[in-house]
This record gives C-alpha cells, structure tokens and sequence, in this order.
C-alpha cells in the first residue's frame, strides 16, 4: 500500500515519485498549499472510497501519516 | 477598514515583521486553538496566505481572512466543496480559483481553517467579499467593514 500511496501522491501532484518517501513531510519537502492538500485527500477518497474530514487534514504532516490514517480505515 | 500587502520571495514572518516595523508596533503573537495568529496587544487584526512565490497579508480594525491562489483548474476539488448551485458558477479555471480563494478567506476569517469544512462555506450566502486578481492569482479578502485604509 506504501508505494501504491506514493505513486497517487507522484501522479495527483506531479512530483517525482523517487522524491517522496514515507518520512516526506507535505509541508515543508513537498511545499504543498491548502489546495493541493484537499486536492490529494479527494484522490484518496476516490482510489480507496473512504470519507476524509477536513478536519482531519491538519494531522497529514508526513507521507506516513497519511499510510497509516487510510490503513485505519481498514482499506 | 483594511490594508492589503503584496510581497514577492519573502515569508509570511519577514512580511508580518516588516509591518508591524511600519507601523511602529511591537507585539508578541499568539494563536487560537486552530493556529491562527493574532497580535498579543490587540494593536490591529491580520492575516496571511501565500501562492508560489507571492505572500500577502492583510491587516484590519475587525476579523479579517484572507488567501491567494495561482489561477488554476482541480475538477475533484470541485465535487468536495461545492454545492450545486456553486458547482453551476464554475466554467473556467478563473471561476474556480475565485470560489476556492472565497471559501479559504472565510474560513481563514472565522479562525477555523480547513477544519471547518469547505464545504459547509456557501459563498452564495455570504456578501463580505473583496475579490482581486493579481498578475495570474486571484486572492479574496473576507471582513466587515472592508473599506481600504488610506496609504
């Protein structure tokens, strides 16, 4: 699930997949903004059809986080 | 009454920094619950946002929020936060820039941020808007009393 995560973030985002790993932080190595913050959790949403609240955007710091809150949802 | 600041290649601390320079004020800064900034002595409210290589920061006598986003087109974003009637608004990557910038400036407004749920904003119910395009950005000011102080 790992790479399968990394790859939507690569191809949602246009970013080098080599460039992101599970300790990548959203913010501060991949600079995302607000928009591509919401953009990325619409594409998990769809991929895995699951809901993710805004609210809990705020706890996606690292690429990490973001494996570990979709396997929570038993995906 | 508000102001609006535009820098390019600076951060949002260098611009706060340099403002509060102009104005002669000194302030620690403290955060709401959801990390929204406001100045400790109460000497103005502000806010910042920031797009590619654009800050701007917005200082008011009231709340105030504000947000700048690159023109751009994101068809998923769309579905998230729009409702029908928004989702009706939007025909061009400009129509989706300002209804992306409206809703981020009100719930940067309110304090809340994305927390808030974009898509509870219905921007059709909502008139405190000040819409402006820059260059190839759309930024949105929400606040009361959005008449623009004198330089």
């Amino acid at each position: 699930m790992e790479k399968e995560i990394i790859d939507l973030i690569s191809k949602t985002l246009e970013i080098p997949s080599k460039d992101i790993t599970l300790k990548t932080n959203l913010i501060s190595d991949l600079e995302l903004e607000s928009l591509d913050l919401v953009d990325l959790i619409t594409a998990f949403e769809k991929k895995y059809n699951i809901e993710i609240l805004d609210k809990d955007i705020k706890n996606f710091q690292t690429v990490n986080d973001i494996v570990q809150y979709i396997k929570s949802k038993n995906v | 009454m508000y102001k609006l600041y535009i820098e390019k290649n600076t951060t949002s601390k260098e611009l706060l920094k340099k403002v509060l320079k102009e104005k002669n004020i000194e302030s620690d800064i403290i955060y709401n619950e959801y990390g929204k900034p406001y100045l400790k002595n109460n000497a103005f409210y502000f806010n910042i946002s920031h797009s590619s290589c654009y800050t701007v920061l917005v200082i008011s006598s009231k709340e105030i929020g504000v947000d700048i986003e690159k023109i751009t087109m994101r068809d998923r974003v769309i579905d998230r936060i729009c409702n029908d009637e928004e989702k009706k608004l939007i025909k061009s990557a400009e129509d989706f820039t300002k209804m992306w910038v409206k809703k981020e400036s009100y719930v940067k407004y309110l304090g809340i941020g994305l927390s808030y749920g974009l898509e509870n904003v219905n921007t059709l119910e909502l008139n405190n808007f000040i819409i402006k395009k820059f260059k190839d950005y759309y930024i949105a000011i929400y606040g009361e009393n959005l008449n623009k102080m004198e330089d």
